[in-house]
């Protein structure tokens, strides 16, 4: 397959032709995407993938941009994949990341994608797994995949990545008990950002209220313990303790397989997923073609059956076919 | 009320209603400003006034009725046109001329490089140089602009707000060297940055180091330039931008007392610059509305200026400039726009303006030429020699409508600037970007009221012309400008004495480390023939450049359109086009060059994104090679290109070759909209431009255009 070579080259108008492939809604499409994800993935790269997330309004796009900037004077090649949402009333969106990365988008050794949701849950859109794993193909350091938002559902974006941090702004510590307890507890990192000016010595006190909050969380030995760092996105302060962070936790990972495991626990999770996918779909197309419900249901109505009877009648039929 | 009073009203509103068959209650027209404007104003509705005083004559507080006793009955009006283009050469030449033909003050237009602090030579400004304006580079540049101008006689008014420091400095220097001492000079300068912020986006450094340089000018000027009017708080780019008049006259008083805040902070005693402080409002076409909106920034900025605790009448007289509303010219049928200038026009004078600038008709396509340039100066001498507007003070006194209007509008204004108050004034409310999204959303809903034809805009969406009248325009070289400029900076470079420019630089860089004035060390390293981008430079090793994040509105478009056929249409193809391909429709909205009136784009993104397409927007200030990476990345279907500045011809076709550079095999489609002479449309569509579309283009129409150019290049690949 000739876009296969193409993507490994790092050409940019393959791999993002690639990424609309794995994110169309396309039948065609979808079993093309499948082939060419089933040969990406004999060539995985050497990626580690970051997910970041936080409330609305902490500058997420703007720490990226600055810490972004931070990791390609050191000449690492960066690939974003920023998810925004999609108007639930006309389906349109308004994809601005790239207002907010002006300096790294410039970069040649970026590769930025913003990607509407789509009404799909979990703050990842479809194809976004996908379009990591021809970002790790093409030959990036780094992959950092931004979400929309903090929800329960986001939790699905940590299984996506090696990492996963939360950033947050100074005086969150009093909502600490607010935000959802699943992304705290699933979050590797928490970086609380705008460290500058007069908001300094709050953002310290939000720091520790952090640390002291992830002492509950001590797992057992062996996994790398949560981190909370100061940065500050507007002065680019703080960024080598996050790189030097994030690969501390990865090599530590690495030594006590937990690294792989995660990888593997993804990658069950990812089977499972794409199962249940098409399993669905298939008894969705049954129940179209077989049309037995609502004549079951004007049974019931009419009181010549039970309801619970004709469920296990209805299943059983549908599972004969 | 009187009883007899009370009878009257209840015959007269039989008779209305008899007339109209539409009950009383429901015959109030909506402004943008959501006011009511009923049929009938009576004496009631002057009665309860809060912030008018009918007792109060011109030049007495709240200054309602006019800043002055005998206004225009002593003096008109001065007729300040703004102009500038191509080199200082060429603008110096317009100058003369227009002086010579009963213009009385000057007012200069600066190139986008100029206002972003970047030189001509820079490669960051290829396409912008003398395109909008003209380019200045050194203090020579200024000189010539001024030559046989002398500056002791002049008034001169200069837009400029980024590069505030070089510009102001090279006209100090400039009038040293023509033997004219500073404290001679007179005129204005803008030096309004929070509305930058806000709309026009010709910034450079982030806002709090921006407040300090404003109050640096306030401070010196105060001192050592008593004729200058330290800044021109401009609400006019807020209505540019699609503001309505409330939030203009709202943002505007607001940022004013911003400024007495920074000045303040620098010790100053109020009364000794607030006589200073210069205003700067857009007149529109909606005639009475515009009147009052001048009569009722006066009795606010009294009313705000007394409570500051000045003494000092005149630090509480509002004084302004106005002009016309370039946004309410239409490239369609064009000299219409003769005649709504003249009605603005009318606005302003009855208003009560010190100054006004009358657009020329064919201002929505280019720049104007020496013949639409003498029709705009026309209007205003033949206001003043034969219309008598002149002979009485502030004529619409007293009128019921006219002054319950002027109190309807304070009061609705003074609820905005109490929320930016309560918010921590207006830097703080322009970081945290609220007054751009209120006047975006604003925009968007005019934008919508055109577009669904319930705002009638002659010859453009009703009573179209049949026959488009052709127009000849300016037309700027800008690459033989640029390379005039490019040799002037090397002479200038080679001849100077570098050891002293270096030095005041330096100075320049520790007094701002030591937050001392900078406008003495400026004028000091202007005089060494530093250049502007050298100065603007060695502020930003400082303060570094502000780049604006931007947040959008969604929704307001969509909301005028339910139900409406045209769009459900463009909705529906969006989702066939998806069901077919996968995904939706991808556009890609940019601005290129320094050009930074983003209000078009901004208004086409949220709408696009209404019907259903996915909308990247680019960041401001790009280069055709960031357009083409960012295309090809999120792999859109098109691109939209912006332009407002001229700078089309240079950039565009630089972004199709960028295009076919990073993706020889490239499909995407790019179309351009903004204002596009009709003289270019040619040389566009040889570069492969799919479509144009000029101001006033319908966007719904639009957005079908481009799908069906979208699905017909797919098409015609497979």
């Amino acid at each position: 397959m000739q876009l296969v070579e193409k993507i490994v080259k790092g050409e940019r108008a393959a791999i993002a032709k690639a990424i609309t492939l794995v994110e169309s809604s396309r039948e065609n499409d979808k079993k093309e995407s499948r082939k060419l994800i089933s040969e990406l993935l004999n060539k995985p790269g050497k990626s580690i993938r970051v997910g970041f997330s936080g409330p609305p309004g902490v500058g997420k796009s703007t720490f990226i941009e600055s810490f972004g900037r931070y990791l390609v004077e050191k000449n690492y090649k960066l690939g974003i994949l920023a998810i925004d949402p999609s108007s639930q009333i006309t389906g349109g969106s308004i994809l601005g990341d790239k207002t907010r990365m002006i300096e790294i988008s410039k970069n040649p050794n970026t590769f930025i994608r913003s990607t509407p949701s789509r009404g799909s849950l979990g703050g990842i859109s479809i194809g976004t797994r996908e379009a990591s794993i021809i970002l790790d193909a093409a030959g990036y350091d780094f992959i950092f995949i931004e979400t929309v938002g903090v929800g329960q559902s986001e939790i699905m974006a940590t299984n996506l990545v090696d990492i996963f941090s939360l950033i947050v702004g100074p005086g969150s510590g009093d909502e600490l008990q607010g935000i959802k307890k699943g992304i705290t507890e699933y979050a590797d990192i928490f970086i609380v950002n705008k460290n500058d000016g007069d908001l300094k010595s709050e953002a310290s006190r939000t720091a520790s209220d952090y640390k002291s909050a992830i002492s509950y969380y001590k797992k057992s030995n062996d996994t790398a313990d949560k981190e909370v760092l100061l940065v500050s996105a507007i002065e680019q302060s703080g960024m080598e303790n996050v790189i030097e962070t994030i690969q501390n936790i990865v090599s530590q990972n690495k030594k006590n397989k937990n690294f792989e495991e995660r990888r593997a626990k993804q990658f069950t999770y990812w089977i499972e997923e794409e199962v249940r996918e098409i399993i669905q779909f298939n008894i969705q197309r049954k129940i179209k073609a077989d049309g037995s419900i609502s004549q079951f249901s004007q049974k019931v109505m009419d009181g010549k059956i039970q309801m619970f009877d004709a469920i296990e009648a209805i299943t059983k039929n549908l599972q004969s076919k | 009320m009187t009883k007899k009073n009370s009878e009257n009203y209840t015959k007269w509103q039989k008779s209305f209603e008899r007339e109209t068959k539409v009950n009383l209650s429901e015959a109030s027209s909506d402004t943008d400003e959501g006011i009511k404007i009923k049929p009938v104003y009576t004496k009631a509705d002057i009665e309860n006034l809060s912030f008018v005083d009918n007792d109060s004559l011109p030049g007495q507080l709240p200054y309602t009725r006019g800043p002055k006793a005998s206004m225009y009955t002593n003096r008109p009006w001065t007729i300040r046109q703004y102009a500038g283009f191509s080199t200082a050469e060429e603008s110096n030449d317009f100058y003369k001329k227009n002086l010579k033909s009963g213009q009385k003050g000057l007012s200069v237009a600066f190139d986008l490089p100029t206002h972003r602090g970047y030189d001509s030579d820079d490669d960051l400004v290829m396409g912008d140089v003398g395109k909008a304006g003209v380019a200045i580079d050194t203090v020579e540049d200024m000189k010539i602009l001024f030559k046989d101008i002398p500056l002791d006689q002049m008034s001169v008014s200069m837009t400029m707000n980024g590069a505030v420091l070089p510009v102001l400095s090279s006209f100090v220097v400039a009038g040293e060297e023509q033997n004219v001492n500073k404290n001679l000079l007179s005129g204005t300068i803008q030096n309004d940055i929070l509305k930058e912020f806000m709309v026009r986006n010709t910034y450079i450094y982030p806002p709090d180091p921006s407040m300090k340089i404003v109050a640096d000018i306030i401070e010196f000027t105060s001192k050592e330039m008593p004729r200058f009017n330290s800044i021109s708080i401009s609400g006019y780019h807020m209505q540019e931008a699609g503001a309505d008049n409330v939030l203009e006259l709202a943002y505007t008083l607001a940022d004013g007392m911003e400024y007495v805040r920074a000045a303040l902070s620098k010790g100053l005693d109020i009364d000794d610059f607030a006589p200073r402080l210069s205003f700067f409002f857009a007149i529109g076409t909606d005639f009475f509305m515009e009147i009052a909106k001048l009569r009722a920034a006066r009795t606010l900025w009294y009313k705000i200026m007394r409570d500051f605790g000045a003494k000092n009448e005149k630090s509480m007289i509002l004084r302004t400039h106005c002009q016309t509303s370039g946004v309410s010219l239409t490239e369609k049928d064009p000299y219409n726009n003769i005649i709504r200038t003249s009605y603005e026009a009318l606005s302003a004078i009855l208003g009560g303006t010190q100054s006004l600038h009358t657009n020329s008709f064919d201002e929505a396509i280019a720049l104007p030429t020496d013949e639409s340039a003498r029709i705009a100066r026309n209007t205003q001498l033949i206001l003043q020699n034969e219309t008598g507007v002149t002979n009485t003070v502030d004529p619409l006194a007293g009128s019921y409508f006219i002054e319950s209007l002027t109190d309807e509008l304070s009061k609705k204004a003074w609820e905005i600037i109490e929320e930016i108050e309560s918010l921590g004034g207006m830097t703080k409310a322009v970081k945290a970007g609220v007054p751009k999204l209120k006047i975006e959303e604003s925009a968007t809903k005019k934008q919508a009221k055109v577009d669904s034809g319930s705002r009638v805009v002659v010859g453009v969406n009703k009573f179209k012309n049949p026959k488009e009248p052709k127009v000849d325009v300016r037309v700027i070289d800008n690459n033989r400008v640029r390379d005039d400029q490019i040799k002037k900076i090397n002479d200038i470079k080679a001849s100077r004495d570098q050891k002293a420019v270096d030095e005041s630089l330096v100075k320049l860089v520790t007094a701002a480390k030591e937050d001392s004035n900078l406008l003495a060390c400026s004028i000091d390293a202007i005089k060494n023939r530093a250049t502007v981008g050298e100065v603007s430079k060695a502020l930003e090793q400082v303060y570094g450049r502000h780049f604006a994040t931007s947040l959008s509105v969604s929704g307001v478009y969509g909301k005028h359109f339910e139900g409406d056929e045209d769009f459900m249409n463009v909705a529906e193809k969006v989702n066939t086009f998806e069901e077919e391909n996968g995904r939706r429709p991808r556009v890609l909205i940019v601005k290129m060059g320094q050009d930074g009136h983003d209000r078009g784009a901004k208004i086409v993104a949220t709408s696009f994104a209404d019907m259903g397409f996915d909308v990247d927007m680019g960041p401001l200030f790009q280069s055709p090679r960031d357009v083409a990476k960012d295309a090809i990345e999120n792999d859109v279907h098109a691109i939209g290109v912006s332009t407002l500045a001229a700078g089309h011809k240079t950039l565009v076709p630089e972004l199709m070759k960028s295009l076919k550079e990073m993706d020889p095999k490239s499909k995407i489609v790019v179309f351009v909209g903004g204002v596009i002479p009709e003289q270019d449309y040619d040389f566009l569509y040889e570069n492969n431009i799919s479509a144009i579309f000029g101001p006033g283009s319908n966007i719904i129409e639009s957005a079908e255009t481009v799908i069906n150019l979208i699905s017909d290049k797919i098409h015609k690949d497979n």
